[in-house]
């Protein structure tokens, strides 16, 4: 037993180094994740629902309580019909460009899904609206729907659509940012334009991990093109589908750069959404308080969808 | 019910040629088997059957209507595949509705009736609200042929469709897929690999090797009439035993290469002496292997003997076997194709 010992005592035993501790470790690489949260997403949250409750502004910064002052205010359609305006619109531009960016992608997907020549290059061309980024495109966009100079005008005036006695009306010039219903239907055009690439991409991953066998099983029991889609391919996608979808309805439903870069929300006040009202009233105009509070009104959307969001990606199993 | 006939089929994938020019008619009511080693064709050959792959050359018709140009859904036809395809995200009632709704214009009630009684001809009535996920893999098995059967096709398609069941379930299920068979007397070709499948369920067989039919017949007629040395090594386990002999080759099947002492007569015998290098137990048979002393060429020859056969051989004794000259086959040295000696 000593002479066990004797050889024992020389091998030092060492202590547990930090990385073999599981718990400190997990701790340390979670920790700047935590601290970004914190300081990012947290603090200013915590600051705009205190902003919203008081009357600070950006020539006076003391914080006094006011209640639920702003959020009366700004609701008041009388004083400020612009509040009402952008969260109708908030809703109108997400609702109405997630259908059109669902059937355009499934579209897509289903092209892009088939062989063909020249495939690689368009799978690469239609992936450039997204690749871009937004205020580039934006931009571009704004160009080719100017007032004065917008080039769709003249294809349309080429094809005979727009000028004396057409289809278009009188005038050679569309004005699409110029006139209520257009610069709407621009906004949307280009929030579609935007996100429907991705929505395309992730929708075309998910038909192509469908097992083929199924696909060829549906159609020797007899299914037509449109039977497999819907009640085979789609339903099997699903939750895949359900992700590109949330994915598209958060960045629609809290962008600022399309309606800022293409409108700033007018004519009027007609096409602003909720981002940029807030925008404009707090930090163009002052009124912290009262932008804050408009901001507010994102949360409860974007948290429903971020739930969503997680509760899926639990069970993305396509079978 | 409906006799299938493929005139002159081919269909190549770039250079490969899947399938070469195979001309079949399946008569109406019987059951072919299409066996062969794995890439020879067969599924391919069924694919195109089904509609779901366009031959490059030829004509598919059933019951005597050509249906070359039509989709699958034009043809009538049912399939089971290897994996059996069953709807993940649908009950078992709705994977075998599935079809009568393609169809269009079944009323529910129908519905419910027809798939009640697909359901009851293979025991399936309680899985019916099941998930596919929810079911063995024999389960599996019957939803799919449920779903196959159903529309009372014209034509049954079987790609290897016991092949992921367990050697147990597998000849239960052999039994009763043949019993189906008869009892709703469709038209059926199955697609294997397993020559046991082949020879228990074919009323006839079609050996394809390379793209190309090499004999279709009977199961005795293959087996025992083998058309060629690739039918003849194919089937059989082991396969024949081939040996070069002038301008021809010798084959015999190792069970009827058996020692001299257990012959009954010898009369009519051809013998060989052999010297054992290997003998395996499997239990119902004994594998000899060895080579024959008197050839240049070291050819390995394999005896079979049921087990009933209790002679004792050793490994590197040497020991007399005989073959009946009725068990003598003779194939062309070139074409391998059989001649008469």
């Amino acid at each position: 037993m000593q002479e066990i010992a004797a050889i024992a005592a020389p091998i030092k035993i060492r202590s547990r180094r930090l990385e073999d501790r599981a718990g400190w470790l997990g701790t340390l690489f979670l920790l700047p994740a935590v601290v970004y949260i914190l300081a990012l997403v947290g603090v200013p949250f915590v600051i705009a629902i205190a902003f919203s409750v008081t009357d600070v502004t950006v020539g006076d910064t003391s914080l006094d309580f006011v209640g639920l002052d702003n959020f009366r205010r700004i609701m008041n359609v009388d004083t400020m019909p612009q509040f009402r305006r952008a969260l109708q619109n908030s809703f109108l531009f997400t609702l109405v460009a997630q259908i059109l960016i669902l059937v355009g992608a499934n579209i897509l997907a289903l092209i892009l899904s088939q062989d063909f020549r020249g495939k690689w290059l368009a799978r690469m061309l239609i992936m450039m609206p997204w690749a871009t980024p937004a205020s580039l495109g934006v931009i571009g966009w704004k160009w080719l729907l100017d007032s004065k100079f917008a080039p769709i005008d003249w294809v349309l005036v080429q094809l005979g659509l727009l000028g004396p006695d057409t289809l278009l009306g009188p005038g050679s010039h569309m004005n699409f940012l110029g006139r209520e219903g257009l610069a709407m239907a621009s906004v949307i055009m280009v929030q579609v334009w935007r996100l429907m690439p991705l929505a395309a991409v992730i929708l075309l991953a998910g038909f192509s991990s469908i097992d083929q066998e199924l696909l060829d099983q549906a159609e020797v029991d007899g299914a037509s093109f449109w039977r497999i889609h819907f009640r085979i391919r789609l339903p099997l996608i699903l939750p895949i589908m359900s992700i590109a979808l949330l994915f598209s309805l958060i960045s629609i439903f809290g962008d600022i750069v399309v309606v800022f870069g293409l409108t700033t929300g007018g004519p009027v006040y007609y096409t602003h959404v909720l981002p940029t009202w807030a925008y404009v009233l707090g930090i163009q105009a002052g009124a912290l308080s009262q932008g804050a509070a408009t901001a507010l009104f994102l949360f409860p959307v974007l948290l429903a969808v971020a739930i969503l969001v997680l509760r899926n990606a639990r069970r993305t199993e396509v079978t | 019910m409906a006799v299938v006939e493929t005139r002159g089929l081919k269909k190549t994938f770039g250079d490969v040629k899947a399938v070469d020019g195979v001309d079949l008619t399946i008569d109406e009511g019987e059951l072919l088997v299409i066996l062969g080693p794995s890439g020879c064709g067969k599924t391919t050959l069924m694919r195109m059957i089904a509609g779901l792959e366009r031959p490059t050359e030829g004509e598919v018709s059933i019951g005597g209507r050509d249906v070359t140009e039509l989709p699958p859904r034009a043809r009538q036809v049912a399939m089971v595949f290897q994996s059996y395809a069953l709807y993940p995200h649908m009950t078992v009632f709705n994977n075998i509705a599935f079809p009568l709704r393609a169809q269009g214009g079944m009323p529910k009630l129908a519905i419910k009736e027809k798939v009640g009684w697909a359901a009851s001809i293979l025991g399936i009535e309680q899985l019916l609200e099941r998930k596919p996920r929810q079911l063995s893999g024999g389960e599996r098995q019957r939803v799919a042929l449920g779903r196959a059967l159903v529309r009372e096709p014209q034509v049954l398609l079987l790609d290897e469709p016991l092949s992921n069941l367990d050697a147990k379930l597998r000849a239960s299920a052999r039994d009763e897929l043949q019993r189906f068979q008869r009892q709703l007397g469709i038209t059926t070709i199955f697609v294997t690999h397993d020559q046991i499948e082949a020879m228990g369920m074919g009323d006839r067989i079609a050996i394809m090797n390379k793209g190309k039919v090499r004999q279709i017949g009977t199961p005795h007629e293959i087996y025992h009439e083998s058309g060629d040395t690739f039918v003849a090594t194919f089937l059989g386990s082991p396969g024949m035993n081939l040996l070069e002999e002038h301008d021809y080759l010798l084959g015999f099947r190792p069970e009827n290469f058996l020692p001299l002492e257990v012959g009954t007569t010898q009369d009519d015998l051809r013998k060989f002496s052999l010297h054992v290098t290997r003998v395996e137990h499997l239990g119902a048979d004994r594998l000899i292997y060895g080579e024959l002393a008197d050839r240049a060429q070291d050819t390995e020859i394999v005896a079979k003997l049921p087990s009933a056969i209790t002679t004792p051989v050793e490994v590197g004794a040497r020991y007399d076997f005989g073959v009946q000259k009725q068990h003598l086959r003779f194939f062309d040295k070139t074409t391998g194709l059989r001649t008469n000696h």
